[in-house]
C-alpha cells in the first residue's frame, strides 16, 4: 500500500531523508509545470520548484498539518512563482519575450514535424497567448493557470490563493473574458 | 479557426456560469439550467465554442528528457545537503546571535560598564597615580585655599576699612 503524504511529512519530520525525497518524487513533475506555466522557461522552473522543495525542506519542522502537505507546497510554490513574476518585472533587462522564443520552440509539442507554415503560424499564437497572459493581473493569471493548466478545482485553488471560491470564480472569469478578446483572430 | 475574429456577446448574466460550465465546475441544478438554455441561444453557444477553441492554446507543453530530471534531483540533493549544513552551523552558533540574546548581551555590557564607572573611579584614581603625585594632588588644593583665606584675612579687617572711610577715621 502507497504510504499517504501525511506519513511522508511525519516521517521527514523526525529527520527520515528518504521520506522526503519521496515527497519530492511524488511532486516534482506537477511542480516543475506549475512554475514552467508561470515562467514558460525551463532552467527557471526547474530552480523555482526546487527552490519550493528547499523551503518546505527547511520549514517542514513548523508544517502543522492544519491543511494537507499538497496545499501547503503548492502554495510555497505558487507565492514563489508570484515573486518570480515581480523580480522579473522590475529588471527589464531580463526580456520574457526573448526567453520565450528560445524556450518555445524546443518544448512546443517536441516530436510532432511542422510545416513551415505551421510553424509560423504556431509562433504567432504562442506570441499572442503569451503576451496575452502577460497582460493579465497576478491573481487571474495564477487562478487561470492554476484551473486551465493543471485543472485544479476551484476548491484546491482558492486554499492555494488562500482566498474565497467565489473570489477564485471571479478571477478565472475576468482572465478567460480577457483572452478570449485578446485571442479573437484565432476564432 | 476561421481566423475571422468577430465574437458573439453571450448572455451578460450567464458569462461566469458559462465558463464555470466549460470548466467542469458548474453545480448540478445551475449546470441543467445552463443546458436547457444553451440550447436556445446561439451566442451563449458560440462563446462555449469558443472557449473551447481558444483555451488550449494557451497551454504549453514542456516534456523535458529523462537527463533533466536525473539533474533535477542530484542538484536538488546538493541544495538539501548544502542547506543542512548551514542550518547544523546555524544550530550551533546562530544562538549567539539570537535578536533576544544579543538585546541581554547589551544590556549586561552597559551595565557592567556603568557599576565600573561608578564604583570603581576611586580605586582607579589610587592605583594609576604614583605616591608623590598623590601628595601634590592634596597639596595644590590647599595652597589655592591659602590666598582664598588672605582674602578672608581682608574680609576680617572690614571693620577698620569701615572706621578709616568714616569722617572720624579720617580726621
Amino acid at each position: 500500500m502507497r504510504t499517504g503524504d501525511e506519513e511522508l511529512v511525519a516521517a521527514a519530520q523526525e529527520g527520515n531523508q528518504q521520506a522526503f525525497e519521496e515527497l519530492v518524487e511524488r511532486h516534482k513533475q506537477k511542480a516543475y509545470h506549475i512554475a514552467f506555466d508561470f515562467c514558460r522557461d525551463r532552467e527557471d522552473a526547474k530552480d523555482l520548484s526546487q527552490e519550493a522543495f528547499l523551503k518546505a525542506f527547511v520549514n517542514l519542522k513548523k508544517f502543522d498539518g492544519r491543511s494537507s502537505f499538497y496545499t501547503w507546497f503548492y502554495r510555497i510554490l505558487v507565492n514563489l512563482c508570484l515573486d518570480y513574476k515581480r523580480r522579473l518585472k522590475r529588471s527589464p533587462t531580463d526580456s520574457f519575450d526573448e526567453t520565450l522564443e528560445n524556450q518555445m520552440e524546443r518544448s512546443h509539442e517536441p516530436n510532432r514535424p511542422r510545416s513551415p507554415d505551421q510553424q509560423v503560424l504556431a509562433g504567432q499564437i504562442s506570441r499572442k497567448v503569451d503576451a496575452a497572459l502577460q497582460a493579465l493581473p497576478a491573481k487571474q493569471r495564477t487562478a487561470f493557470l492554476l484551473k486551465n493548466h493543471q485543472g485544479l478545482s476551484i476548491k484546491e485553488i482558492a486554499e492555494l490563493m488562500q482566498t474565497a471560491e467565489g473570489t477564485v470564480k471571479v478571477h478565472l472569469h475576468r482572465a478567460v473574458t480577457a483572452l478570449r478578446h485578446s485571442l479573437a483572430e484565432f476564432v | 479557426m476561421a481566423g475571422h475574429g468577430q465574437l458573439l456577446s453571450p448572455c451578460k448574466n450567464l458569462e461566469e456560469d458559462l465558463v464555470l460550465f466549460h470548466y467542469g465546475e458548474l453545480p448540478a441544478p445551475e449546470h441543467f439550467s445552463l443546458e436547457q438554455h444553451l440550447s436556445g441561444c446561439a451566442n451563449c453557444t458560440a462563446y462555449l465554442k469558443d472557449l473551447s477553441a481558444l483555451m488550449p492554446l494557451t497551454i504549453k507543453a514542456d516534456d523535458p528528457p529523462e537527463t533533466f530530471w536525473l539533474d533535477y534531483n542530484r542538484e536538488l540533493r546538493h541544495k538539501i545537503a548544502a542547506t543542512r549544513d548551514k542550518s547544523w552551523w546555524s544550530a550551533k552558533f546562530g544562538a549567539f546571535f539570537q535578536p533576544r540574546l544579543l538585546t541581554a548581551f547589551g544590556a549586561i555590557a552597559v551595565i557592567a560598564v556603568a557599576l565600573t564607572l561608578t564604583l570603581g573611579k576611586g580605586v582607579w584614581q589610587s592605583r594609576d597615580l604614583p605616591r608623590e603625585d598623590e601628595a601634590l594632588m592634596e597639596v595644590l588644593p590647599m595652597a589655592e585655599d591659602l590666598d582664598f583665606f588672605k582674602t578672608m584675612d581682608v574680609l576680617d579687617n572690614l571693620d577698620v576699612l569701615e572706621f578709616m572711610a568714616s569722617p572720624e577715621g579720617a580726621a
